[in-house]
C-alpha cells in the first residue's frame, strides 16, 4: 500500500529520535571505563532499572507483532503477551538474585563465575551472540515497517536508520544511555498506549456504512514490471483497500454485526468492551495466493466469540485439530515463551546495573508490573485495529501505528515515534550484550589478548558497528516476516541453550564445566538445526507452499523448546556425571 | 534455616505455584477447548461478566504474576543487602 506523509508526524518523529540521540551523546560523556560502559557502574536506581527491563524487553515483537497478530488471528497473538510475561516469573523467582550475585558483565561471567573455564567462556559467548543477533532481526523489521506509513520511505531505509542511530547510542555511550533510553521508551510506551486503549474504549464499535458482500474481492500480484491491484498498477488512487472504502466506507478489518441489531455501542467499559466484542460478528479476510502469483483477500464473517479462542492462525492452528503431534508447535512455543525470558542475553545483562541482589529483586517487580500492564493493554489495542478498517493486509506488522493513525495525525506521530524509539532500545541492549560477549568475553579471557579497561570498552565500540551493520542486514533480509513470530524463534534457542545451564549450575552441586559446555552446546545447536529443518522456515523463509514445506521438513513440529530445553538438561546431567573428578567442587555461594 | 535460604525456599514455592497455573491454563487450551475442531468448552466457557475462561485466564495470569511478584517483594523487604 501507498502512506500518505504527514509533515506533523515527519516533525514529532524527528524531535523526538533526535531528543533520545542528543540525551544519549550527554549520559555517554560519564562512561568511560568498562565497569561504565558495560554495566552503567552498577549504580543504576532499582526503580529506573525496573522500567528500563519494561523498556528493553517491551520490542517490537510486544509492540507491532502481537498488536498485528491480534488484529489479524484474535486471541493468538495475545498468547504471545501471556507467555512473554509469565518468562518473568522464571526470571525473579529463579534467576534474578543469584545471577545478580554471580556475574560481573555478562552472562558468561556468571556460567564462569565457579570454574574459571575458556572453553565456558567460549560457548557462552557464542550463544550469546547468536541468540541476540536472532532477536536483533524482528526488531529490525520492525524499524522497517515503522518508516513506511510514517515517512512514506521504503522498509530498507528504515532498517537502514535503525542501525545508524543504535550504532552511535551502543558506540557513543553503552549501558548509561541505554538505561535511560529504555526508562524513557517504556515509561512513554505504557502511558501513550494507555492513552489509545482510553480513546478505544471511549469510541466503542461501529459497522461500516454498508455491509460488506462476500464477492468483495481483493487483488495484488508482483509483476516484474510493478505491482497490480485489481488488474491495474498500483497508484494512490489504486490501493488495495480503495474499492472498499469507497463502496462500503471501510477498509481491511471491521464489525460485520453487533448485538440486537445496534449500528454503534458508543463508549465502552473495560469488560463490557470484550463482552460486547465476543456478541458481535467481525469481517475478516482470507488470503490465498494462486501459482500466477495473484495474493486474493476473500471476506470471511467469523464471530468475536471465536476470535477470543485460541488456534486461528497457522501458528496455534494445532490447537484446534485432535492430532497430539499437531498441538505440540503450540504446547513447545508455550515453553519457551516461558524459559526463554531468563534466558536472554540482554535481559540478564541489565542485572549487573544495580548496586545488590535486593535491588536486583525490586527492580523486577516494577519490570513485571510496567510489562504485565502493557500485555493487558494489548488485546484491546489489537481488537480495535481488528475493527478499526484500517489493516494493511501485506503487513501485520505496520498494525499499531495504523490504528494510532484513526486517532488523528498527532497521536500516530508520537505513537510512531515511540515505537521507533522501542526499536532503538531493545536493539542497543542486544547489540551492547553482543559487544560485551566480542570484546570481554572473546577477546579478553578466551583469545587473551592484552585488553585493559579502555581497550576493552574500544573493542566492544567496534563490535557494535560490525553488529549494527550485521542486524541492518539481516532486518532487510527478512521483510516479510511477523515479528512475533521471529522472536518465538528467539526465545526457543534462548530457552535451549542457556536455561539448562543456569539453572543447573544454581540447584546441582554436582554441575561441571564440562557438563554446562556440552549442554550449552547441544542446546545451541540443536535448537537452530531444529528450527532450519522445520516448515515454518520452509514455507516463511525460503517460500516454499504450506503443502510442499509439510512434506519437506525434516522435524514435525516446527518450534523445537519441547524437546531441546530437556536435551539439554539430559546432557548437562549425563557430561556432569561422567565428568565429576575433573572439576573441584567449590559451595553455591550464590545461593 | 537462615533468611536468605527462607526467602529462597518462598521464591520456588510461588515460581512452583505459578507453574501450575500456567501449565493448567496451557494445558486447557490445548487439550480442553476444542473437539472435532468445535469449541466444546475450557477457555470457551463462561466465566463472568459475559467473558469467558479465555479472556479471564489470560489476564488473571498477566495480573496474578504481579500480585505473586508484590508478595514476594513484601516478604522478602527485610533482605536488603544480599550482595
Amino acid at each position: 500500500m501507498i502512506y500518505e506523509t504527514s509533515t506533523l508526524a515527519i516533525a514529532v518523529f524527528v524531535a523526538f529520535v533526535t531528543a533520545v540521540l542528543i540525551l544519549s551523546f550527554w549520559l555517554g560523556s560519564r562512561a568511560k571505563s568498562a565497569g561504565g560502559y558495560f554495566a552503567a557502574h552498577g549504580q543504576v536506581g532499582w526503580f529506573v532499572n525496573g522500567i528500563a527491563f519494561a523498556g528493553d524487553y517491551l520490542s517490537a515483537a510486544s509492540f507491532l507483532g502481537i498488536c498485528g497478530m491480534i488484529a489479524f488471528f484474535g486471541y493468538d497473538g495475545f498468547l504471545y503477551s501471556i507467555g512473554f510475561l509469565a518468562g518473568w516469573i522464571v526470571a525473579l523467582f529463579v534467576i534474578a538474585e543469584p545471577i545478580k550475585r554471580m556475574g560481573k558483565y555478562t552472562l558468561a561471567d556468571a556460567l564462569n563465575a565457579r570454574f574459571q573455564s575458556r572453553g565456558l567462556k567460549l560457548v557462552a559467548a557464542i550463544a550469546t551472540l547468536v541468540i541476540s543477533l536472532f532477536y536483533l532481526i524482528p526488531q529490525m523489521v520492525g524499524a522497517g515497517a515503522l518508516v513506511k506509513p510514517l515517512l512514506g520511505l521504503p522498509h530498507w531505509a528504515g532498517v537502514a536508520m535503525v542501525g545508524a542511530a543504535v550504532t552511535v547510542i551502543v558506540a557513543t555511550a553503552g549501558m548509561v544511555s541505554t538505561t535511560w533510553v529504555q526508562f524513557i521508551k517504556g515509561t512513554l510506551l505504557v502511558a501513550v498506549c494507555t492513552v489509545v486503549v482510553a480513546l478505544l474504549l471511549e469510541r466503542g464499535f461501529s459497522l461500516p456504512t454498508k455491509p460488506i458482500s462476500s464477492d468483495a474481492i481483493q487483488t495484488l500480484q508482483v509483476t516484474p514490471s510493478g505491482t497490480l491491484v485489481h488488474g491495474q498498477p498500483l497508484s494512490k488512487e489504486n490501493q488495495l483497500d480503495s474499492r472498499l472504502r469507497a463502496e462500503f466506507g471501510t477498509g481491511f478489518g471491521s464489525i460485520a454485526s453487533l448485538p440486537d441489531g445496534a449500528r454503534s455501542t458508543g463508549p465502552l467499559g473495560p469488560l463490557a468492551y470484550f463482552k460486547v466484542f465476543a456478541a458481535s460478528t467481525v469481517t475478516t479476510w482470507k488470503k490465498s495466493t494462486d501459482p500466477n502469483g495473484v495474493t486474493t483477500w476473500s471476506p470471511v464473517e467469523r464471530t468475536g466469540a471465536d476470535l477470543l479462542l485460541p488456534g486461528a492462525s497457522p501458528t496455534f492452528k494445532g490447537v484446534r485439530d485432535d492430532r497430539l503431534v499437531a498441538k505440540l508447535d503450540f504446547l513447545s512455543l508455550m515453553l519457551a515463551l516461558f524459559l526463554g525470558t531468563a534466558s536472554l542475553p540482554h535481559i540478564l545483562i541489565r542485572y549487573y546495573t544495580v548496586k545488590d541482589a535486593a535491588s536486583a529483586r525490586k527492580s523486577t517487580v516494577v519490570g513485571i508490573g510496567a510489562i504485565g500492564a502493557f500485555y493487558v493493554l494489548t488485546l484491546y489495542l489489537g481488537i480495535g485495529a481488528m475493527t478499526s478498517g484500517v489493516l494493511d493486509p501485506t503487513d501485520s506488522n505496520m498494525t499499531a501505528p495504523l490504528l494510532a493513525k484513526t486517532f488523528g495525525d498527532g497521536l500516530f506521530a508520537v505513537i510512531s515515534a515511540i515505537a521507533f524509539t522501542t526499536v532503538l532500545g531493545t536493539v542497543s541492549g542486544l547489540i551492547l550484550a553482543g559487544a560485551g560477549a566480542v570484546a570481554h568475553d572473546l577477546m579478553r579471557d578466551v583469545f587473551r589478548m592484552n585488553l585493559d579497561d579502555r581497550g576493552q570498552v574500544r573493542a566492544a565500540k567496534i563490535a557494535s558497528v560490525a553488529l549494527g551493520i550485521g542486524a541492518v542486514g539481516l532486518g532487510i533480509l527478512f521483510e516479510k516476516l511477523n515479528v512475533s513470530f521471529l522472536v518465538g524463534w528467539a526465545f526457543n534457542v534462548a530457552a535451549s541453550a542457556n536455561l539448562p545451564a543456569l539453572v543447573m549450575l544454581l540447584f546441582w552441586r554436582r554441575t561441571t564445566k564440562e557438563g554446562i559446555i556440552a549442554a550449552m552446546s547441544v542446546g545451541l545447536l540443536a535448537s537452530l538445526a531444529w528450527v532450519l529443518a522445520s516448515a515454518d522456515t520452509l514455507e516463511k523463509v525460503l517460500g516454499y507452499s504450506a503443502a510442499d514445506a509439510a512434506t519437506m521438513a525434516l522435524v514435525p513440529f516446527s518450534q523445537p523448546a519441547i524437546v531441546t530445553v530437556p536435551l539439554g538438561f539430559l546432557t548437562l546431567v549425563v557430561v556432569s556425571l561422567c565428568t565429576q573428578s575433573t572439576t573441584r567442587k567449590k559451595p553455591h555461594a550464590a545461593l | 534455616m537462615n533468611r536468605r535460604a527462607r526467602t529462597r525456599t518462598l521464591a520456588l514455592l510461588l515460581f512452583t505455584l505459578y507453574c501450575v497455573l500456567y501449565g493448567t491454563f496451557v494445558l486447557v487450551a490445548a487439550f480442553g477447548t476444542f473437539h472435532e475442531g468445535k469449541a466444546t468448552g475450557g477457555l470457551a466457557r463462561g466465566a463472568f461478566a459475559g467473558l469467558s475462561w479465555g479472556v479471564v485466564g489470560g489476564f488473571g495470569l498477566i495480573v496474578g504474576a504481579f500480585l505473586l511478584a508484590l508478595a514476594y517483594a513484601f516478604v522478602a523487604r527485610d533482605e536488603e543487602t544480599g550482595s
